[in-house]
C-alpha cells in the first residue's frame, strides 16, 4: 500500500476534529507568556564583541551556568539567538572566545570544540575529539593573517595542544605531551604557544609551562615554575592571560597571603603581598593583543574589596605596581574595556560605578546608582567604555547581581533587567491565593451547623459584606467600559487577587541555585516574590525532590535530597519554617498523603525507607515508594504505641534483566464527569476507573523490549501488562495516566507481526483504555456495585477484577517527553495530552480524540462510528505546529509541564519550566465558557442600534404598504 | 600530523578530519537546504534549525551551518531516520542509509524520502547531491502556520454568505418583480400592437398567468397559489395574518378563476 506523504499528512489533518484549533494571533502575549532566558551568566564566558568588524554595534555574548550559548542586543535586553552548546542543559563551565573582527565565534564543553558565527547563531564548524577540552584560546596573529583557534585537551595520560583553522575547523597542527600532568590552561604571545599544566600529585603539585612553536607545534622549551607543593589544586591558579604583548600566570598560596606573578617564557616569578583576609582573588586583563599589557588584581575580603593595578614592562618583562583602587566596604564587580591601547576598569560598588583608566588612578567618570528599592550586589560583569567628546566618558556595565538577575547600568541608571535566576528551575508547583479559601471553610462551616443559626451567620455575613459595596458600586462604570473595549478585565494591577474565572493562580518554583519563586500565572508569569531559600555550598545544586502546596493553610512546602526543607508562605514568600541540609536524614522523594492532621508531605528516605511518625499524621493510603533501583513496594501504616510505624504489604520486581525506566501515577485532581462512553448505537462501554492504579515502565535493555505494567497500589497486583520490542532504552521513554487511559512514548524500531512483514522506524506513542468489560452495557464482574476493593475480589475464582484494555500505536513526526494531562475543574472538558517537544522547543497539545485506541483499522467508520467521533485508524500522526500551545515561541530546555484547572470548566492552565518559563491556558473542548476575544462588543453594540433602527424605519412603511393593499381596487 | 592547506575544500578537509578521529567505516553525511520557491533564501532560516539521524541505540545531531548544510561525522553503517527540525518550515522525512562496502573504510551514503507510518522499505525517490561527493538536498514541505485566523464579525462577511445572498435576491425579487412585471406586460403588449383590443390583453394575461414562473411572481396580487398569497414585507413586520383574513377558494383552478372576479 503506497500512499504519498502528502496525502498522509492531509488526510491526518482532516482527521483532526473541530475541537482542535490552534492559538489565534491575537491571544498571542495576552493568555500566554514567556521568560526566554539563558541562564546565569559565568564570569569567564561573557563579553561584547562586534559581530561584524565593519559595524560599530556590539552584542553581548554568554555561555550561561546552563551551557546556554546566546547573543543578547545590549541597548535592550533581548535574546538575538540562543544554542545549546552541548546540545542539553549542562551543569556549568565549558568556554567562549570571540576573535577581535572576527564573524565567529568558539566555544567549547566536554570533548567538542565548535564555532558559531556571531551575528545568525548558526554553526560554523564542530570538532569532536577524545578526551575532554581543558581551555580554548583564540591566536589572534598568525602567519596566514587569519585568526586561528587553540585548543587544550586531556586524554587519559596525554596533554593534546590542536591549533585549529579559524574558519573552517580543520586541525592546523597537533601537540601530544605523554604525561601525567594536569593540562589547566593554554596561552599565546605573538610568537610563541604557552601551555600551562599541573606537575605531580594532588595537593603537591607545581607548575609547568610548556613552549610550542605557532607554526608547527614542536616543542621548544618546558620551564618548571615555582617548587612542588606550591599549588594544592587547580583551581588555586587563577588566571592565565592570553593574546598580551605579555601574557601571564597568577597563583596564590593556600592562605591567600601572596600574589605570584609569572611572565609566561620566563623563568622567575613575583610576589606581591595581598591585604589581610582575602578571601577571593580575581584578575582582569584586556584581551586584546594592541592593549597595554596592565592588569587589575580584586581581592575580596571578608568586609570589602581592593584593587591594585600592575603594568608589565615590555623590555624587561618586571611588573611594578601602579596605583591602587582603596579598600571599600561591600561587595563589587571590576570588568575591563579597551580600546586601542588604552585600558578602562569599572568598578560597579553597591552605591556607585567608577572608571579608571589602566594608566593612572584619576577617575575617569563616577556616577551614583540610582538602582531603586533594591540594592544591588554585583558580582561581576562586563563593561564597554566610550569616549565621547572632550575629556567625557559613557560607560554601560552589564552585571550579574546577587538576586541572579542580568542587569544594565548605563551611566549609573539602570537599563534592563533580564531575570536569569528563573532559568533552571527543578521544581514548581500551582498555589491558590489563600483569601477565597476563607469563604470556602465558612461556607463549610454553615453547612455543618443547624440550620438557624447558619442562617443568622449568613445573614450576618452578608451585613459585613455591606461594607464593599460603595467600592463595588464606585467600580461598576470602569469595569462596564473595560468590558466594552475588551472582553476582559487585564490591567496589570499589582495586587494579586484571584480572579472569577480562576485564571490567576501562583506558582512556586525552586530552582537549583537554591532561590525561589512566587511567580503570578495570571498576570504575564510576573514574579511577586523571591527569595534565596537553601543556602548550598558552591558548585552543589539544590535537589529539589518534591513541592507541595496546602491551599488550605497557604503555605508551600519544598523538600531538598539533603534532608533540607523549608516552608513558605505562597502569597508572600514569608518563611514559616526552614531546616537546614543534614539534619534530617537524605530523602529519596517525598509524596503527599492525607492523615488525621491534614494533607502533609511525607518524605521518604533513602532506598525507599520510611520514618515512623505520629499517630495523628500516619498516612491514610497505602504509601508506594522505590525501595531499590528494580523494586516497588507499597507500605501500611500500622499504629505502634504513640507512633505509627510503615509495615510492607506488597512489592512488586520486573524479572531479571529489566529495570524500571519511568512510572506514572495519576495527577492529584483527576475529576471523572462520566463513568461510561456513550457509544454510537447508544450503548454504553463503562471506564475502568480505579483510583489507585500506577503505570510502570520498565526496559530490557539486551533485547531491547519495553514493558508496561498497570499495578494496583493497594494490592500490589499486576492489572495489565504489555511488551513492545524494539524499544530505544537509550532514548526517552516517558508514560502518562489519567481517567481511564495510560500512555508511554519512546522510539520504536521492529517488525510488524501481522502478515505482511513490515518495518517500522521512528518515535510512537502506544495508548491504552481501560473498560470494564469487553463488551458494551457490561459492568464486568463487578457488576452495579457501589464500591469495590483490591484487597477482596469479587471475580471467580479468587483474581482480581481485571480491565479490559484496547490498545493503539501511533508514530509521531518526532519525540516528546514530559507528558501531563490537562485538567479542567469537573473534568467534563476532553483532555488533552500536553508534552514538549524538545527538537522543536515547542509545548504541544495533542487531543486525547486524535490518540483514540477505539478507532476502526483498515476499514472506514461506520456512520455510528463517526458519530462518536471515531475516526479511520492513521499509523502516522503529524504533530501538527496548529496544535503547539507555545505556538511560534522557542521554548528552551523544559523540564516538565503542569497543568491545573481553572474556575472555568472549560480552561486548563498550563506552566512549563526548565531553562524557559512559559505559561498559557488551553481550552480542549473550546473555550465554551466563556466570550473570547472574538466576541467583539464594540461591533454587537452598533448591529443592535441598527437593526433597532431598521425596525423602527420599515414599521411604518409596511404599515403604510398594507393600508395601500386593503385600499387598491382589485384588478 | 595532518597538515592541510587552506585551499583544500571544506568537505574534503571535513571527510579527512572524522576519519581522522573516527574508526572505520563511519561516514560523514552532509545534507543541505538549497534555495527553492518555498525557501528562495535559506540563509535566513532561523539558527534553531537541525537535523537528526535516529536509529536503534544511535542518534546523532546537526545544527544548520553557516552554507546552509547540516555535517554528521562520523556515522556508523545503518539504516538511519533524518528528520529535519525547523520552527518556520515543514521538510520531509528521510531514510539515510549508511553502507559499508566490506571491511575496508569505503562507504556510501544513499538518501531517500521516506514515509511516516509506512513500511521502512516503502521508499521515495532517491535523493542525490547535485555534484558528486557533494551536500544531499532535502525536500521542504512549506511553511509551518502556527496561527488560525480567528472569524471576526463584519457587515461585510455576513452579505458575504451565500445563504443572505439568496435570501436578499428573492426578497428582492419578491418586493421589486410585482411592479415590474405589471408595468412590463402592459407596456409589452402597447409596443407590440398600439391597437390592442382588451379581449386580446385578458387573452395574454391569461397566458402569462399559467406560466408557473410569473405566477410566483406575480407575488401578493394574485391569490393563484399558496405563495402568492404571503405578504413577505407584512410576514416581516409581524402582520403577516393580516392578508389572511381573506377567505380564499384554493381548489385548482378555480383559485385564478377566483383571482379574476
Amino acid at each position: 500500500m503506497y500512499l504519498s506523504y502528502q496525502a498522509l499528512s492531509l488526510s491526518v489533518l482532516l482527521a483532526l476534529p473541530a475541537s482542535v484549533r490552534a492559538v489565534f494571533q491575537d491571544e498571542v502575549g495576552h493568555i500566554d507568556y514567556h521568560h526566554e532566558l539563558l541562564g546565569v551568566p559565568q564570569r569567564e564566558t561573557t563579553f561584547f564583541h562586534r559581530p561584524r568588524a565593519e559595524e560599530k554595534a556590539s552584542l553581548l555574548y554568554t555561555l550561561s551556568d546552563l551551557g546556554v550559548l546566546g547573543a543578547v542586543n545590549p541597548s535592550n535586553g533581548a535574546v538575538v539567538w540562543r544554542q545549546l552548546l552541548a546540545g542539553n542543559v549542562t551543569d556549568g563551565g565549558g568556554f567562549l572566545r570571540a576573535a577581535e573582527d572576527q564573524t565567529w565565534l568558539v566555544g567549547a564543553y566536554g570533548s567538542s570544540v565548535s564555532s558559531w558565527d556571531a551575528l545568525t547563531g548558526r554553526s560554523a564548524w564542530s570538532l569532536n575529539s577524545n578526551g575532554v577540552v581543558k581551555d580554548v584560546e583564540v591566536m589572534e596573529i598568525t602567519e596566514r593573517g587569519g585568526k586561528d583557534v587553540l585548543a587544550l585537551h586531556q586524554e587519559s595520560g596525554a596533554t593534546v595542544t590542536r591549533r585549529i583553522h579559524g574558519t573552517d575547523g580543520h586541525v592546523v597542527w597537533e601537540h601530544r605531551e605523554v604525561n601525567k600532568d594536569v593540562p589547566l590552561q593554554v596561552s599565546t604571545s605573538l610568537d610563541k604557544v604557552f601551555v600551562v599544566t599541573l606537575h605531580g600529585s594532588l595537593l603537591s603539585y607545581s607548575l609547568k609551562v610548556i613552549v610550542l612553536d605557532t607554526l608547527t607545534g614542536k616543542k621548544l622549551d618546558e620551564i618548571p615554575l615555582g617548587t612542588k607543593g606550591e599549588v594544592q589544586k587547580p583551581e588555586d591558579v587563577m588566571f592565565v592571560g592570553a593574546n598580551s604583548a605579555a601574557p601571564i600566570v597568577a597563583w596564590t598560596d593556600n592562605a591567600m597571603t601572596k600574589l605570584k606573578v609569572n611572565v609566561l617564557g620566563l623563568k622567575s616569578k613575583q610576589e606581591f603581598a595581598l591585604p589581610a583576609d582575602t578571601v577571593d582573588v580575581e584578575i582582569h586583563a584586556p584581551h586584546t593583543i594592541q592593549s597595554s599589557p596592565h592588569f587589575l588584581v580584586h581581592s575580596r575580603t571578608k568586609s570589602g574589596h581592593k584593587a591594585d593595578v600592575f603594568h608589565i614592562d615590555l623590555k624587561s618583562n618586571a611588573i611594578t605596581k601602579a596605583y591602587e583602587l582603596p579598600l571599600l566596604k561591600g561587595g563589587s564587580a571590576f570588568s575591563t574595556s579597551s580600546s586601542g591601547t588604552n585600558v578602562y576598569f569599572t568598578r560597579v560598588t553597591d552605591n556607585e560605578i567608577i572608571v579608571t583608566s589602566s594608566t593612572s588612578h584619576g577617575v575617569l567618570g563616577r556616577w551614583a546608582l540610582k538602582s531603586g528599592a533594591e540594592k544591588l550586589a554585583a558580582l561581576h560583569g562586563v563593561s564597554e567604555v566610550i569616549k565621547k567628546a572632550g575629556d567625557s566618558y559613557a560607560v554601560r556595565a552589564v552585571v550579574v547581581t546577587d538576586s541572579d538577575d542580568w542587569t544594565q547600568i548605563v551611566n549609573g541608571g539602570l537599563g534592563w533587567t533580564r531575570l536569569e535566576g528563573l532559568s533552571g528551575a527543578v521544581a514548581a508547583t500551582w498555589a491558590e491565593f489563600s483569601q477565597s479559601e476563607d469563604l470556602a471553610r465558612t461556607l463549610e462551616a454553615e453547612a455543618h451547623s443547624n440550620p438557624l443559626s447558619a442562617y443568622i451567620h449568613r445573614v450576618k455575613r452578608h451585613i459585613d459584606d455591606l461594607q464593599y459595596l460603595p467600592t463595588y458600586l464606585q467600580s461598576i462604570p470602569n469595569r462596564l467600559l473595560s468590558s466594552i473595549v475588551s472582553s476582559e478585565n487585564t490591567e496589570s494591577t499589582d495586587e494579586v487577587t484571584r480572579d472569577s474565572f480562576g485564571f490567576n493562580k501562583l506558582v512556586i518554583l525552586a530552582t537549583k541555585r537554591g532561590k525561589l519563586y512566587g511567580l503570578d500565572a495570571g498576570n504575564h508569569g510576573k514574579i511577586v516574590w523571591s527569595k534565596n531559600a537553601n543556602e548550598t555550598p558552591s558548585g552543589k545544586h539544590w535537589d529539589v525532590k518534591a513541592i507541595h502546596a496546602d491551599n488550605a493553610k497557604g503555605f508551600v512546602t519544598v523538600r531538598g535530597s539533603e534532608g533540607q526543607f523549608i516552608i513558605v508562605k505562597a502569597d508572600t514568600g514569608k518563611t514559616i519554617e526552614a531546616m537546614p541540609s543534614s539534619l534530617f536524614p537524605p530523602v529519596d522523594g517525598a509524596v503527599v498523603v492525607d492523615s488525621d492532621a491534614g494533607p502533609w508531605l511525607l518524605p521518604i528516605e533513602r532506598d525507599g525507607k520510611l520514618a515512623d511518625v505520629q499517630v495523628a499524621w500516619a498516612p491514610k493510603q497505602t504509601v508506594v515508594t522505590r525501595t531499590s533501583e528494580n523494586e516497588i513496594q507499597g507500605f501500611n501504616y500500622v499504629e505502634k504505641d504513640e507512633l505509627a510505624s510503615a509495615i510492607p504489604v506488597w512489592s512488586f520486581s520486573p524479572s531479571a534483566g529489566q529495570h524500571i525506566v519511568n512510572i506514572a501515577t495519576r495527577p492529584q485532581h483527576d475529576p471523572i464527569a462520566s463513568i461510561g462512553r456513550v457509544l454510537g448505537d447508544r450503548t454504553v462501554k463503562y471506564k475502568y476507573l480505579n483510583p489507585n492504579t500506577i503505570v510502570v515502565a520498565t526496559v530490557d535493555e539486551k533485547i531491547s523490549v519495553l514493558y508496561t505494567y498497570l499495578l494496583d497500589t493497594v494490592s500490589g497486583q499486576v492489572l495489565g501488562s504489555s511488551s513492545y520490542e524494539g524499544v530505544d532504552s537509550n532514548k526517552d521513554i516517558t508514560c502518562a495516566v489519567s481517567e481511564n487511559w495510560f500512555l508511554c512514548t519512546y522510539y520504536g524500531q521492529y517488525q510488524l507481526q501481522d502478515s505482511q512483514a513490515q518495518n517500522l522506524k521512528g518515535y510512537q506513542v502506544v495508548i491504552s483504555d481501560l473498560y470494564e468489560s469487553e463488551l458494551a452495557n457490561d459492568r464486568g464482574p463487578l457488576g452495579d456495585a457501589a464500591n469495590f476493593s483490591s484487597l477482596h475480589p469479587v471475580d471467580i475464582p479468587t483474581g482480581p477484577a481485571l480491565p479490559s484494555l484496547v490498545s493503539k500505536t501511533f508514530i509521531l513526526s518526532g519525540p516528546i517527553t514530559s507528558l501531563a494531562v490537562t485538567q479542567t475543574r469537573q473534568g467534563i472538558a476532553a483532555r488533552q495530552l500536553l508534552a514538549y517537544m524538545p527538537e522543536s522547543h515547542s509545548i504541544i497539545a495533542i487531543p486525547r480524540m486524535l490518540l483514540e485506541p477505539r478507532r476502526p483499522v483498515g476499514r472506514d467508520p461506520t456512520p455510528a462510528e463517526l458519530e462518536e467521533g471515531l475516526v479511520k485508524y492513521i499509523p502516522a500522526i503529524e504533530l501538527d505546529p496548529r496544535m503547539a500551545v507555545s505556538h511560534a515561541r522557542d521554548v528552551l530546555g523544559v523540564r516538565s509541564i503542569i497543568a491545573t484547572p481553572a474556575i472555568l470548566e472549560s480552561t486548563s492552565l498550563v506552566f512549563a519550566y526548565g531553562v524557559d518559563v512559559f505559561g498559557s491556558r488551553v481550552t480542549p473542548s473550546q473555550a465554551f465558557d466563556i466570550l473570547g476575544k472574538g466576541f467583539n462588543k464594540v461591533a454587537l453594540l452598533p448591529t443592535v442600534v441598527a437593526l433597532f433602527v431598521g425596525v423602527l424605519g420599515l414599521g411604518p412603511m409596511v404599515r403604510k404598504k398594507q393600508i395601500n393593499m386593503r385600499w387598491q381596487a382589485p384588478m | 600530523m595532518l597538515r592541510s592547506i587552506p585551499t583544500v575544500p571544506l568537505a574534503v578537509a571535513l571527510q579527512a578530519l572524522s576519519l581522522l578521529f573516527s574508526p572505520a567505516s563511519a561516514a560523514t553525511v552532509t545534507l543541505s537546504i538549497p534555495p527553492s520557491p518555498q525557501i528562495p533564501n535559506p540563509a535566513a532560516l532561523p539558527p534553531s534549525t537541525h537535523a537528526t539521524l535516529t536509529a536503534l541505540g544511535a542518534s546523532f545531531v546537526a545544527p544548520l551551518t553557516t552554507d546552509n548544510t547540516f555535517v554528521f561525522r562520523n556515522v556508523t553503517a545503518g539504516s538511519y531516520l533524518g528528520d529535519i527540525h525547523c520552527p518556520t518550515h515543514g521538510f520531509a522525512p528521510l531514510r539515510v542509509d549508511v553502507i559499508s562496502a566490506t571491511a575496508g573504510d569505503d562507504v556510501s551514503v544513499r538518501v531517500w524520502e521516506t514515509f511516516r507510518g509506512n513500511d521502512w522499505e516503502n521508499k521515495g525517490e532517491e535523493i542525490r547531491p547535485a555534484t558528486v561527493g557533494g551536500a544531499l538536498p532535502v525536500k521542504v514541505f512549506g511553511s509551518k502556520v502556527y496561527y488560525t485566523e480567528r472569524s471576526s464579525f463584519s457587515v461585510l462577511s455576513i452579505l458575504k454568505n451565500p445563504m443572505i445572498l439568496m435570501g436578499l435576491v428573492s426578497l428582492a425579487l419578491f418586493i421589486g418583480m410585482p411592479k415590474l412585471v405589471a408595468n412590463k406586460s402592459l407596456t409589452n403588449i402597447n409596443h407590440l400592437s398600439p391597437t390592442v383590443d382588451p379581449e386580446m390583453r385578458a387573452e395574454f394575461e391569461e397566458q402569462s398567468k399559467k406560466n408557473p414562473m410569473n405566477s410566483l411572481m406575480s407575488g401578493p396580487q394574485s391569490g393563484s397559489s399558496p405563495m402568492g398569497n404571503f405578504d413577505v414585507a407584512g410576514f416581516l413586520a409581524g402582520q403577516g395574518s393580516g392578508s389572511k383574513e381573506e377567505p380564499e377558494p384554493s381548489s385548482g383552478n378555480g383559485g385564478k378563476k377566483g383571482s379574476k372576479k
